[in-house]
Order: structure tokens, then C-alpha cells, then sequence
């Protein structure tokens, strides 16, 4: 009796008698998160739970949202409960990946690490590993059903993600759950929704992609190219562009200004139709050896690093054309808007109570899990449509964010959330360029502009310098500014 | 005029819908109305004896039951007339053989009967006036005796706090007359939510008023003080109800005495209190509490090109204006911009300022200012469309934000900005690609829906009618630049051309586009007889 699908073999560890010891340990994080409303405090410390993935070279896998705003990380075996600190060795955020390191590597002892499985394919089947309190295993088993492009957390650029059916069970360290498969690490836990019973993993291809950048001297991140497309199924847009030959490629409706592809020298309404061999059909797909079709961003997230040439092939105005592309990490602070800011204290200058910061995606998240419809509207639209509406890029938003009341403030108390323009007439692009501002008043007046209404607030130099002591200590501000 | 969405039921609707089509606020109370019957089955409803003291006479000698059948204008098929919806509300009689109601109990009607007590008649009426800005019109009926036997209402003042006043309409719970007492609970400024956009003075009073009432006349000492209009669901807050007060009344009347309703008249302005002390000193103003400042100037305001952001609002026609934005009239302190409330078009306001630290005199001729509009509902107006190769696009303004839901943070900011920005003065209407009527010429365009149109072949389009002049020509090729990133929409005239015909009858598209924002229906003055 021949099976229609080719049979793998058992995704199962082996039975507990012969097993060695599993290549897991219990990894307990404490963090604190820094306050965006009160920018000079921390919040209350959380604290984690999760396993970590042992690698080769004494090395512990997890999740980056896992180590985020750490204080304090240890690593726990599972069978003895011994535990000891470790450091976070690097972190991307990005593609959600962590590298930890315990301060003595003897205590990995006796772990074999796992290798990566790196030959996911739609069908197969994944086992989730977790930890009873005892330290057994719970193995769950689940089915691989789509290998595709998606957003991670940060949701910064798309990465290769395996979408799996799996009934995970709760488990107290439920965070970085490996994907196993033959023994081997397939993937790491990215997301899991309990309701539908999907579950995103962070593949291995991306893993490896992360281990071999961090082989290097110094961490570069996943490359960027800087365009964005749209498919060119529609005849009539295929025609305006001017294309000939078959149907094919991907027309470029942006170019991000200081980044790869405009420095080769892209341009809006061009057509992409190969990236180095592998040719990109009209919905941007190229075909994988692996998966199949699969969009053509994964030839750069995946297989190229920061620095990296790659070949591009477009057709501009029906012309063939080739560019060269040197590929770079695109940082968050390279954001007019930062998408994220993790592990760093935000910056900010209080002046006489009114507290100016600089516009974050972090900042914005404070309103929660619905901050897109909760958040100050006007700061959502400026950070979604950040590279139309600041397309020479490399400044800051400044914002007065809210305001204390206090002597100085009278009458100010109800402004928050306005976008400063000048400060004593200078323009204002950056909080050291405020900071710097400040100290030249307009006869003795402190004059701050802004984009909206009130349009322009002013503040007595001397009062604000006399009064700064009792400002601090009412509030209980340590400083009155933080610049980077 | 802010903008607020706050949890307001409008009171005409009270469930009697011949199409159910339409999601209408659900009629009010999910608990039963407390029946005056006993519990046993009464042999009839017996007529409430009526003799007791009653201090506002026989009301019903002025008032009258209002049946409206109404089409509410369907924004998503905006060609189609509209679901048909009925409702009943109050009206009183005044002067000069008129009724006063509601604007939201004739909105949008297509068919208006009026019924008093003890007639079996209906009689059939017609709108003279509609105020939807401050949510009060005039119908009347041309049946000759119909106001023989009616006694019009006088209107009295604004009446005290706490003091019992007495509302009269035709609210669910029963065929007939009802009455509800209550006292003056508050008397303050209210967004009007018939608009949405407009707020004026409002009386809060705690009689019972549900939905029925709307148009009904609140009495005291036999004279009207206020029309009952809105008030808070049951589960948002209870027994809150608000009147329109006469001062709100009387202005509407006399607007109208030359025919014609213009509405409010506004500066156009926003401004920020002045209490800051430095913020005072920097701006070389005395420490005499007065003066607020100009922030924002709209361009198709009034006061464009005479005020300027920064100038200091000292005085309002001599009225001196105080740091906290408050004015003394008749003994009350108010917000200023209550000054230019009683005025009418083309009035005149007297400013006195303070620009670079002098002192200036300056005059406006006040006007209605058209940017607002687009925020608040509109009534008696058919949509605005385009349909062409299948896609729709419409203007963007409240009603296509309520039908649509919208989460596109450009549509949303395009439409939160479009004063406070001046979005208007580029794009006078917003347009945007709302919907998509699939077709083979348009099966790749999907994606482009809720783009808003920038220009086409070059040439920006302003307006609603532009976009349909330039669809009316035959370039080899339409293409659509939306404002944004994003591709272009390319659109082939011969397709289009070849496809109108399949488009329209697959989807019973009645008329491809409406231009004009003409009345819905202009009732001849002879069909008022039944």
C-alpha cells in the first residue's frame, strides 16, 4: 500500500531510554521597559519564560521580543534546575532573533546542540517542543501549509515565514518554542493563535541567515533595497510603462531616497524583471528550487548579505537595462519615524513642563495593542506615510508630547501632541537641535512654533532656569533632558 | 464648529420602517414602557379624562402628529433613490398658518401627512424651510380650513434652572397625545447631531422625551420655550434631554423673512486662550485678562485676508473679550464666537485687535463658510458620483464615511484635515475611487480602491465635475495618478466605451453620474391636496 504523499520519517524524538540529553534549556528573562509618557523613568519589570534552542560554540537561540528591554537574563537546565546569568550576544530585532551566551560555557556541558533542518517544505510536519515543570517533554506535532513572505513584529521589511496547523498546548515557558524536525531545529515560534490554531515560525533559513551574519566581525542586519512594487498583471499599466516581451516583472511605484536601489539609480516606473538568474513574474514571484513560487524578496532576505552586489533587470521605458545594486542594512535610526527602539532610553528635553520627544513607532505603541486607531491620528498618518511626506529623509519629527502644569505652563496645561516647527525662529529637526535652540531666546522669550494649533506657545527664559529645581521635584524627574 | 462623535439618538425614528433594509438606530428602550394599564386585559385603551389644571391650555388645539416617508439616500448605490423608511413625529402650530417641527423629522421625506386630534384626516403637507444646522423647519398644509380651528403657539424666553417645564409629542408607547414634565437641568452649548457639526446654545431638561417627541413643542406658563430634539440612548445616560431654546428659534425665523434660509455665519477662525503670562508679555499685552489668540485663519472664511494667525482678538463689536475666550451678553457670560451666532449673512462684525503690539479696528462681512460642510451629515441632496469602466468615485464628506467605514488613514486624515489644513483649497472635493464594479476592463484594478484622484494625463482634477469633463473626452489612454506611492490607473476610453453599456445593465446602474447636489424633490405647491 503505496502513500499518495511520500512519507517522512517520524518528526518524534527517540523513545526517553536512548535519548540524550535534550539540547534545550529554560531561559528566564527579567526586563523593564522604558516609560514613553514619563520618558526619564522605567516601568514596572516584567518577567519571561521561555526555552532557548542550544547551538553550536556554547550559544543559546531565542527570540528577540523575548530579550527586549532585558535586565537580567539566566539560562536554566531542564532536568537539574541549575541556573546561571547569560549575555545577550546580538539581537535583531527585525527578523526577532537573539544570541545568548552563559558567562561560563561549561554549564552547555553535556548538551549536544542542534543543527539546523534548512529543507521545510509545504507538508511536512514539525514537532513543537516544550517542558513539563519536571522537565519532560511535550511534543506536539503539526503541518507545515504555506512557506511565504510575511511580516514579522517589527514589521520592518517581510521575511520567509512557515505557517503551520498545530493545537499547541499553554505551557508556562511559552515563548520561544522550537520546530523540530528529525531532531534537527526547523524553525523557531513566531506567533501562535490559539482560536485558529495557526502557528508563524521564524524558518531556518532565516536562522542560518542570522548565524552566519553574526560569524562576522561585526553584525550587519538583513539587507534592504529600498523600492516598493506592484504587480503588473493589468495590460493597460503593463502598456503605460512601455513594456515588451512577454508579460513579466514588477513596476517600481517608490524609491526610497539614500538607500540601495536608488543609489544604482531605480526610478519610479520602471519594471523589474530579474533579480541576478531568477526571473520575477508579473505578481513578483521567481521560482524556488524549495518552495516553488514564492515573491522575489526572499532572494534578498534570505541569500544576500549588507554589502552583497546584486543584479537587477529592468526594463525602463522598454528597454532592457541592468543595475548594479549594493546591498545595505537600512537601521532604524536610517527612519524619519524609528520603527522601533529597544534596549535604549528614549530621548527627551523638558522645558519649563512642556516635554518634547522625538516621533516613534515606539512612542505610538504605548496606546496599545490598537495603537493604529488609538494613538494621536495625526502622529499615525505621519509615520505611515513617513517616505512620501519627508522624501529627503535624515531629520526628525519633534513633538510636544504633553505638558505639566506648572508656573510656567499656565494656561498651556491642555496641549499635547503638536508637532514643533521653530524654535526662537530656528527650524527644528532633530531634540539636540531643540536643545540647542533653546539657548537663544528672543528677548528673553523662549518661542516655540508648531504645526498645529496653538501655532506658537512662549515661555520666560529666566522663569523657566529659576523654576527647573521645583519642576523636578514635584514630578520626580532625575534630568530634564536626555539627548542622545 | 469641532467635530465630535458622542452617543446621540435622534428621536424620530420609532420603528415603523416599511423597508427594513436600512440599519436604523433600534427603537429606543429594550425595556418595556411602563403600560398605565393594569396588567389584566383592559377592555379598551379609555381616553385619559381630561380636565385637571393645566397650565399650558389645550395643546391640543396647536399640536399635530407628523407621518414622514422618507429615502435615505444610499451612498453605496448612490444612483438608486434610497430605502424607504417611515417615522413619526410632533409639530406645533404658530403664526401665520405655519408648523414648526424638527429638520430631522422631514429630512430626506418624500411624503408628509399631518394629523390633529379629533380629525379623522390626514392632510397631506409640505416643507417651506429646513434648518439642518440648527435641526428646526416650517412645513404647512394648504387645505383651506386645516387652520381654522388651531390656536398658534406664542414663544417665551429661556427659562429658568429647575424651573418645571412640560413637553408635548406623539412618543412611542401609544397612539395619542403624551405629556412628560420635568425641570431645567442645564443650559449650555451642544453639538447639534442632526448635523453633527454645528453646535448652539441647548437647553437640557429633565422631562422624559423619547423618540416621537422630536418637533414637539416644551411649554411653560403657556408659552413655548424650546422644541424637544435629542437626547442620549438609555444605555449612554438617562433622562438627558435637550430642547432647542428660542433664542436658537427666533433667529431661525428671522432668517427666513426674506424667503430663504442662509444658515449660520462663522469666522472661521480658531483661536487659543491667552492666560499665560510670559505668552501675554511676549505679545506686549497689558495683565488685563483680556484677549485670545488667533491661531488658525481659513482661507474660504470670512476673516481671510483681514485677521492673520497671531493677531490678538481684543473686542467683538465692543463686547471686550476676556483671556478665557468668554464675552458678556445680556448679563451672561458666553464663548465670543456666540456674538457672531445671532448674526446673520452679510451682517457685519466689528473686531478690535492687537497686531505687532498696536491696536487695529478692523470689520468682516460675516458668511457661511463651505469647508465645514463636508464634516457634518447632509439631507435633501442626492450624492454625488462618477461611474466610469465600472468604478465609482465620490466626493469625500461624512454620509460616504459613514456608509463606507473607511479605515485608510489618507481617506481619514484627508477628511479630519480638510479645514484645519486647507485640503479644500487644491482639492475642493475629495475624490475618491470608493467602489469597483468588476468587469473584465477593470478585473486587475482591485488594489486601487480607495485611492483618491491627484490628476489624470497631467492635468489635476479639483473637482468632481472636472473628473467627468475629462472622462467625457477620448485620449488614447486615461491615466490616474492617485495621491501617493503607488502605480498609476491606466484606463483604455474605447474599453470603457465598449463595456458602458454591460456595466450598466449587469449592475442596474440608473445613471452613471450626478453632478449636482439638487433637491431630491421640489414638491409643487399644488399637490398638497390628498
Amino acid at each position: 500500500m503505496a502513500p499518495v504523499f511520500a512519507k517522512k520519517e517520524p518528526a518524534l524524538p527517540a523513545p526517553a531510554g536512548v535519548q540524550k540529553q535534550l539540547s534545550l534549556v529554560r531561559v528566564n528573562v527579567t526586563g523593564q521597559p522604558y516609560d514613553y509618557f514619563r520618558p526619564w523613568q522605567k516601568k514596572a519589570p516584567f518577567s519571561k519564560r521561555a526555552l532557548g534552542a542550544v547551538l553550536p560554540q556554547g550559544r543559546v537561540l531565542v527570540t528577540a521580543d523575548l530579550v527586549a528591554n532585558e535586565n537580567y537574563v539566566e539560562l536554566e537546565r531542564a532536568e537539574s534546575g541549575e541556573k546561571i546569568a547569560a549575555k545577550v550576544e546580538v539581537v535583531d530585532y527585525e527578523a526577532n532573533l537573539a544570541l545568548l551566551e552563559p558567562v561560563e560555557k561549561k554549564f552547555l556541558d553535556g548538551l549536544s546542540p542542534l543543527e539546523l533542518a534548512l529543507d521545510t517544505v509545504v507538508g511536512d510536519r514539525l514537532s513543537a517542543w516544550q517542558l513539563e515543570p519536571t522537565g519532560a517533554l511535550v511534543v506536539t506535532e503539526g503541518l507545515v501549509t504555506t512557506v511565504q513572505m510575511m511580516h514579522y513584529p517589527m514589521d520592518v521589511g517581510q521575511f520567509l515565514t512557515y505557517r503551520m496547523s498545530i493545537a499547541m498546548q499553554y505551557r508556562e515557558n511559552s515563548y520561544t518554542v522550537p520546530l523540530v524536525k528529525n531532531n534537527k531545529l526547523a524553525g523557531l515560534l513566531l506567533r501562535y493563535d490559539s482560536r485558529s490554531q495557526l502557528l508563524d515560525a521564524i524558518p531556518a533559513p532565516v536562522i542560518t541567515h542570522f548565524l552566519k551574519d553574526v560569524q562576522t566581525e561585526h553584525y550587519r542586519g538583513f539587507p534592504s533595497v529600498g523600492f516598493s512594487f506592484f504587480p503588473t498583471r493589468d495590460p493597460q499599466l503593463r502598456s503605460f510603462a512601455g513594456e515588451t516581451g512577454k508579460p513579466a516583472g514588477v513596476y517600481v511605484t517608490s524609491v526610497e531616497p539614500n538607500m540601495p536601489a536608488a543609489k544604482a539609480g531605480l526610478q519610479v516606473g520602471d519594471i523589474v524583471t530579474a533579480i541576478g538568474n531568477n526571473e520575477i513574474d508579473q505578481t513578483g514571484n521567481y521560482v524556488d528550487p524549495l518552495y516553488g513560487k514564492i515573491e522575489f524578496t526572499n532572494l534578498i532576505t534570505s541569500h544576500t548579505y549588507a554589502g552583497d552586489a546584486l543584479a537587477l533587470k529592468i526594463q525602463r521605458d522598454g528597454k532592457p537595462m541592468q543595475l548594479n545594486v549594493t546591498l545595505d542594512h537600512r537601521s532604524a535610526q536610517d527612519y524619519v519615524v524609528p520603527p522601533y527602539n529597544l534596549d535604549q532610553p528614549p530621548a527627551y528635553y523638558v522645558l519649563g513642563g512642556l516635554i518634547f520627544q522625538e516621533l516613534s513607532r515606539q512612542y505610538l505603541k504605548e496606546w496599545g495593542g490598537n495603537w493604529l486607531r488609538e494613538a494621536p491620528q495625526r502622529f499615525v498618518y505621519l509615520d505611515h506615510f513617513q517616505s512620501e511626506l519627508f522624501p529627503e529623509g535624515r531629520h526628525r519629527i519633534v513633538i510636544l508630547s504633553q505638558v505639566l502644569p506648572a508656573n510656567n505652563t499656565i494656561g498651556y496645561e491642555d496641549f499635547a501632541y503638536l508637532t514643533v516647527t521653530k524654535v526662537n525662529g530656528r527650524e527644528i529637526n532633530s531634540l539636540g537641535n531643540l536643545a540647542e535652540a533653546v539657548q537663544h531666546p528672543i528677548n528673553g522669550f523662549i518661542k516655540i512654533e508648531t504645526e498645529e494649533d496653538p501655532k506658537q506657545i512662549e515661555l520666560e527664559a529666566a522663569q523657566v532656569a529659576a523654576e527647573a529645581p521645583a519642576l523636578q521635584e514635584s514630578y520626580g524627574i532625575p534630568s530634564l533632558q536626555r539627548l542622545e | 464648529m469641532k467635530r465630535a462623535i458622542i452617543f446621540v439618538w435622534l428621536l424620530l425614528l420609532c420603528g415603523r420602517h416599511l423597508d427594513a433594509q436600512q440599519d436604523t438606530p433600534p427603537p429606543f428602550p429594550t425595556q418595556p414602557i411602563p403600560s398605565a394599564k393594569p396588567s389584566a386585559p383592559a377592555p379598551a385603551v379609555v381616553p385619559v379624562p381630561v380636565t385637571p389644571p393645566r397650565p399650558n391650555g389645550k395643546i391640543q388645539n396647536s399640536l399635530v402628529r407628523i407621518t414622514v416617508t422618507e429615502a435615505e439616500p444610499d451612498y453605496k448605490a448612490p444612483w438608486n433613490a434610497g430605502a424607504i423608511q417611515r417615522g413619526v413625529g410632533a409639530g406645533f402650530v404658530i403664526d401665520g398658518s405655519r408648523i414648526m417641527t424638527n429638520a430631522h423629522v422631514v429630512s430626506n421625506s418624500r411624503y408628509l401627512t399631518v394629523e390633529r386630534d379629533g380629525d379623522p384626516n390626514k392632510y397631506r403637507a409640505t416643507v417651506q424651510f429646513v434648518a439642518h444646522d440648527c435641526d428646526l423647519a416650517l412645513i404647512t398644509v394648504s387645505a383651506p380650513d386645516f387652520f381654522k380651528n388651531m390656536t398658534p403657539l406664542k414663544f417665551g424666553g429661556i427659562p429658568e434652572l429647575e424651573s418645571t417645564v412640560s413637553a408635548y409629542g406623539y412618543p412611542i408607547g401609544g397612539e395619542r397625545m403624551s405629556v412628560t414634565a420635568g425641570i431645567v437641568s442645564r443650559i449650555d452649548f451642544q453639538l447639534y447631531t442632526h448635523s453633527s457639526i454645528d453646535s448652539h446654545l441647548a437647553i437640557q431638561i429633565s422631562a422624559q422625551i423619547n423618540p416621537g417627541n422630536s418637533g414637539g413643542p416644551v411649554m411653560q406658563n403657556g408659552k413655548v420655550i424650546g422644541v424637544a430634539f435629542q437626547g442620549y440612548s438609555g444605555d449612554v445616560a438617562q433622562g438627558v434631554a435637550y430642547m432647542v431654546p428660542t433664542p436658537v428659534i427666533r433667529r431661525f425665523l428671522k432668517d427666513i423673512e426674506d424667503g430663504h434660509y442662509n444658515g449660520y455665519v462663522d469666522l472661521a477662525i480658531s483661536y487659543s486662550k491667552l492666560q499665560n503670562p510670559a505668552q501675554r508679555k511676549f505679545l506686549g499685552l497689558k495683565d488685563d485678562d483680556r484677549g485670545v489668540l488667533v491661531t488658525t485663519v481659513v482661507a474660504a472664511g470670512p476673516c481671510a485676508k483681514i485677521l492673520r494667525e497671531g493677531d490678538v482678538l481684543l473686542a467683538m463689536d465692543d463686547h471686550p473679550i476676556a483671556s478665557d475666550s468668554n464675552v458678556e451678553l445680556e448679563g451672561e457670560r458666553v464663548e465670543f464666537p456666540e456674538v457672531v451666532e445671532r448674526k446673520f449673512k452679510s451682517d457685519k462684525v466689528k473686531l478690535n485687535i492687537w497686531r505687532d503690539k498696536q491696536p487695529m479696528t478692523v470689520n468682516v462681512e460675516l458668511n457661511t463658510v463651505w469647508p465645514y460642510r463636508i464634516q457634518g451629515h447632509r439631507y435633501d441632496v442626492r450624492p454625488r458620483y462618477v461611474v466610469y469602466g465600472g468604478l465609482l468615485f465620490q466626493p469625500l464628506n461624512l454620509d460616504l464615511i459613514d456608509a463606507y467605514q473607511p479605515t485608510d488613514l489618507r481617506i481619514r486624515h484627508f477628511f479630519d484635515y480638510f479645514v484645519v489644513e486647507q485640503i479644500y483649497l487644491e482639492h475642493p472635493d475629495v475624490i475618491v475611487l470608493t467602489n469597483i464594479l468588476p468587469d473584465p476592463i477593470n478585473t486587475y484594478l482591485a488594489a486601487y480602491r480607495g485611492g483618491i484622484v491627484d490628476e489624470i494625463n497631467g492635468k489635476k482634477i479639483r473637482t468632481l465635475e472636472e473628473l467627468a469633463k475629462t472622462f467625457s473626452e477620448t485620449p488614447d489612454r486615461f491615466v490616474v495618478k492617485l495621491i501617493g506611492e503607488g502605480p498609476p490607473l491606466v484606463l483604455d476610453p474605447k474599453q470603457v466605451e465598449a463595456a458602458r453599456e454591460r456595466i450598466k445593465t449587469r449592475y442596474n446602474v440608473l445613471r452613471e453620474q450626478n453632478l449636482e447636489e439638487q433637491a431630491a424633490e421640489k414638491t409643487p405647491q399644488d399637490q398638497n391636496k390628498i
